[in-house]
C-alpha cells in the first residue's frame, strides 16, 4: 500500500472516530434536538476551509515572490480542497438552518461571507483553468488568492458592521458543555487530519500532472505569430 | 516623480482617446437612465419607500456600468499590442496601472454625474454632499479592483464571466458601506455607523494592494 | 564584444514547443536576419530577445545581463518593433510619439526628429488610425527608436512598409546591433551581415555570413 492509500485510510478511520463521538459521546442539545450535531461537522469544515485557504495565500505569496513550482502546486491542491470543504460548510448550513430558523437561508455575515468565499474560490479555479497554462495561469491565480483571503475578512466585517444597522436571525451562541466541547474538538482534529491528507494526494496528483505535460512529445507548432495573446 | 507623470500621460491618453471617439460614456449614461427607468417599473415606487429603494437602484446600476466602464479599460484587442508596447519602456507597471484606473474611473465618474441628478429627480430622494462623498470614495476602490482584473480578464477566454466572478465578490463592502451611506443621507433610516470613514479605509487598503501585485498581471 | 548570448532557448506553450533549444550569440554592431516560414519560432525567439516574453528554459544574456531578470532595466536600452503595431488609434503620430517620450523618459524634442527620421512629418498631426498601413509601420519603428537604443529587435517590419521601406530599415538600424526577422532573403542580404534559419522552432543549418550585395 502507498503512503497515500495508507493516509486515505487513516483519514476515513479518524473520521469514523469523529462520527462516533458526534453521535454516540455527545449529549443531545436540549434547544435544538438532534439536527444540532450537525454543528460538529459543520464548523470544523469551515475551519478547515480556512486553513485550506490559508495554504492558498501563502503558496500565492510564496510564488510570485520565487517563482516557486512547489509552492504553485500546493497552492491548486490547498484550492480544490478548500472549495470541497466550504461547499460542505454551506450545504450543511443550509441543513441545519431550515429546522432552526424556518428558512434555507439568511444573510447573516457568516452565511454571506461563507458564500462569497465559495464564490472567490470558485473563480480561482477558473483563472487557473482559463489562463495559459504554466506561468500566467499560477500569477493570475496567486492574485486571486490573496485578494480572496483578504476579501473574505473584510466581507465578513462589513456584513456583520450592517448586521447591526439591520438586525437579523441570532445564531443560538450558549458555551458549550465539556462533552460537547471535546466532541467538538476531536471532529475538528479529525477534520483537519482529513483535509491534510486530502490536500497531500491532491499535490501529488498535481505533480504527476505536470510531469506528464513535461514528457508529452513535442509536436511541430504554429507559434504566435502575433504580439501579445494569440490564442 | 517620474511614476506619477507616466501614470497622468497614460490616463490623459486614456481621456483623450475617449474624448474624440465618445463611444462608451454616451453609453453608459444612457444605460443609468434606462436602468432607472425600469427600475421605477420593476419596484413601484412612490414618495414613502423612494427613500429606502433609491440606494438599492443607485448601488446595482453603479456596479453595472462600472463593469462595462473597467472592463473596456483594457479589452480591446488594440489595447493588448499597445498595453505590452507601454510596458517595454522603463516605466513601472504600477505607474500605468495607476493612470488606467484613474481614467477609467473619471469616466465612472462622468457617468455617476448624470445618475445622481437623475436620481434625484426620478425618485425624488435629496442629493446632498453625504451621498456624492460616499460615491466618489467607493468609486475609487471599485476602480483599482475592477481595473485589475479587468486586466487580468482581457488575456484569459470567457471575459464576459470571470470579470464579474472575480469583481464583484471584492466590491461587496464598498456596495455595503456605500449603500448603508447613502440610505442616512436620504433619510431612509437606519443606524449612523461611520460608512465613510469605512470606505476610505478600503480605498487605501486595496489602492495599496492593487499597486503592489500590479506588475504581475500586467507582465509576464 | 557580445551584446547577446543565448543558449537553449526553449519555449512551450502547454504542451507545444514554439522554440527547441536555440543557441545564438550577436556582437556589438552586428545585423542578425532571422529566417524562416510562419510557424517556425521566429516571433517566439524575437519577442524573447526584446524581453516581451520569457523562454521557459534556457540561458539569455543581453548586455551583460540576464534577460529574464533585468527585464526593465534592459527595455530602456531595447528597442522592439513588434508584429502588431500597437499605435492609438484616436492620437495624431505626433501624440503617440509624444506620449512614449514620457513613458521612455527622453525629450519631447525628439518627437521631431524622429517624426523626420521615418519620413512622417507631413503625418504628424494625422490620427494613427486615418494613417495608411506603411506609415503606421514608419511610426511603430519610430516609436522603437525614440529612445535611442542600443539593440533594435524587428519583427517582419518589412511586411507592411510601402516603397523605401528598406532605406529606411538601413537608416535606423545604422550604428545599432539589430536583430530582423523576415521572410524576404533579398532584404536580409542587404541589411544584415548573418542570417540564421529556424524551422520548427529549432536552428538549421549553420549561421552564415553573407556577403553585403547591393
Amino acid at each position: 500500500m502507498t503512503k497515500y492509500e495508507k493516509g486515505a485510510l487513516a483519514a476515513v478511520a479518524a473520521m469514523v472516530v469523529a462520527a462516533g463521538f458526534i453521535f454516540l459521546y455527545a449529549p443531545t442539545d436540549a434547544l435544538q434536538g438532534p439536527v444540532q450535531r450537525i454543528f460538529y461537522l459543520h464548523v470544523s469544515s469551515a475551519i478547515a476551509a480556512y486553513g485550506c485557504f490559508a495554504v492558498v495565500l501563502i503558496g500565492g505569496i510564496a510564488y510570485l515572490w520565487k517563482e516557486n513550482a512547489v509552492a504553485d502546486r500546493l497552492a491548486r491542491a490547498g484550492a480544490l480542497v478548500g472549495v470541497v470543504f466550504t461547499t460542505v460548510t454551506l450545504v450543511m448550513g443550509m441543513i441545519w438552518a431550515k429546522p432552526i430558523w424556518g428558512t434555507y437561508w439568511t444573510w447573516d455575515a457568516r452565511l454571506t461571507s461563507t458564500l462569497v468565499l465559495w464564490i472567490i474560490y470558485a473563480g480561482y479555479l477558473m483563472i487557473r483553468r482559463l489562463a495559459d497554462p504554466g506561468r500566467q495561469a499560477a500569477r493570475f491565480a496567486a492574485v486571486v488568492g490573496i485578494f480572496g483571503f483578504a476579501d473574505v475578512l473584510v466581507v465578513h466585517f462589513s456584513v456583520t458592521w450592517w448586521r447591526t444597522q439591520h438586525p437579523g436571525p441570532v445564531v443560538i451562541n450558549d458555551a458549550l458543555p465539556p462533552q460537547m466541547l471535546v466532541a467538538f474538538f476531536v471532529t475538528l482534529a479529525c477534520t483537519l487530519f482529513l483535509a491534510a491528507v486530502m490536500v497531500a494526494i491532491r499535490y501529488r496528483i498535481e505533480v504527476l500532472m505536470d510531469q506528464a505535460v513535461e514528457k508529452s512529445v513535442p509536436a511541430p507548432v504554429v507559434a504566435p505569430t502575433e504580439a501579445g495573446s494569440a490564442r | 516623480m517620474r511614476s506619477l507623470a507616466v501614470a497622468l500621460a497614460v490616463a490623459r491618453k486614456d481621456l483623450t482617446s475617449e474624448w474624440r471617439t465618445r463611444e462608451l460614456v454616451p453609453a453608459l449614461a444612457q444605460f443609468v437612465v434606462l436602468a432607472l427607468v425600469i427600475a421605477n417599473f420593476g419596484f413601484q415606487i412612490d414618495s414613502r419607500n423612494a427613500p429606502a429603494i433609491a440606494p438599492g437602484v443607485l448601488w446595482m446600476a453603479l456596479v453595472f456600468a462600472g463593469l462595462v466602464a473597467f472592463g473596456r479599460a483594457f479589452a480591446a484587442e488594440r489595447e493588448q499590442s499597445s498595453l505590452e508596447a507601454m510596458l517595454m519602456t522603463p516605466a513601472s507597471p504600477a505607474a500605468i496601472f495607476a493612470g488606467k484606473a484613474l481614467a477609467a474611473a473619471l469616466l465612472l465618474v462622468l457617468c455617476e454625474a448624470v445618475l445622481l441628478p437623475a436620481l434625484a429627480l426620478f425618485f425624488s430622494v435629496p442629493l446632498s454632499l453625504e451621498v456624492v462623498s460616499a460615491v466618489l470614495l467607493a468609486t475609487v476602490g471599485m476602480a483599482v479592483l475592477g481595473c485589475l482584473f479587468a486586466a487580468m480578464v482581457a488575456r484569459v477566454r470567457a471575459r464576459e464571466l470571470l470579470l464579474p466572478l472575480l469583481t464583484l465578490p471584492l466590491w461587496i463592502p464598498f456596495i455595503v458601506f456605500g449603500g448603508q451611506a447613502v440610505q442616512v443621507a436620504m433619510g431612509g433610516g437606519g443606524g449612523t455607523g461611520n460608512a465613510s470613514g469605512l470606505l476610505i479605509d478600503l480605498d487605501i487598503l486595496f489602492v495599496v494592494l492593487t499597486s503592489l501585485v500590479a506588475r504581475f498581471v500586467l507582465d509576464d | 564584444m557580445s551584446v547577446i548570448v543565448a543558449a537553449s532557448l526553449t519555449q512551450r506553450f502547454g504542451s507545444e514547443i514554439g522554440l527547441d533549444g536555440v543557441d545564438l550569440d550577436v556582437d556589438a554592431g552586428e545585423h542578425l536576419a532571422v529566417l524562416g516560414d510562419n510557424g517556425a519560432g521566429k516571433t517566439t525567439l524575437l519577442r524573447i530577445l526584446a524581453t516581451a516574453a520569457r523562454p521557459t528554459s534556457g540561458r539569455i544574456e543581453i548586455f551583460g545581463l540576464n534577460a529574464t531578470i533585468e527585464r526593465r532595466r534592459l527595455r530602456g536600452v531595447i528597442g522592439f518593433v513588434a508584429h502588431a503595431p500597437g499605435l492609438y488609434p484616436a492620437l495624431s503620430a505626433a501624440e503617440n510619439l509624444e506620449f512614449y517620450c514620457t513613458l521612455q523618459g527622453v525629450d519631447r524634442g525628439r518627437v521631431a526628429e524622429v517624426l523626420e527620421l521615418v519620413g512622417l512629418e507631413e503625418l504628424a498631426g494625422r490620427p494613427a488610425d486615418k494613417l495608411s498601413r506603411g506609415a503606421q509601420q514608419r511610426l511603430a519603428i519610430g516609436r522603437a527608436v525614440l529612445h535611442d537604443p542600443k539593440l533594435l529587435v524587428l519583427d517582419e517590419p518589412d511586411a507592411s512598409l510601402d516603397s523605401g521601406g528598406a532605406d529606411l530599415l538601413a537608416r535606423v538600424m545604422r550604428g545599432r546591433t539589430a536583430v530582423i526577422a523576415t521572410h524576404d532573403h533579398a532584404l536580409a542580404n542587404r541589411l544584415c551581415q548573418r542570417t540564421l534559419m529556424l524551422r520548427r522552432g529549432r536552428v538549421v543549418g549553420v549561421p552564415t555570413r553573407l556577403r553585403v550585395v547591393h
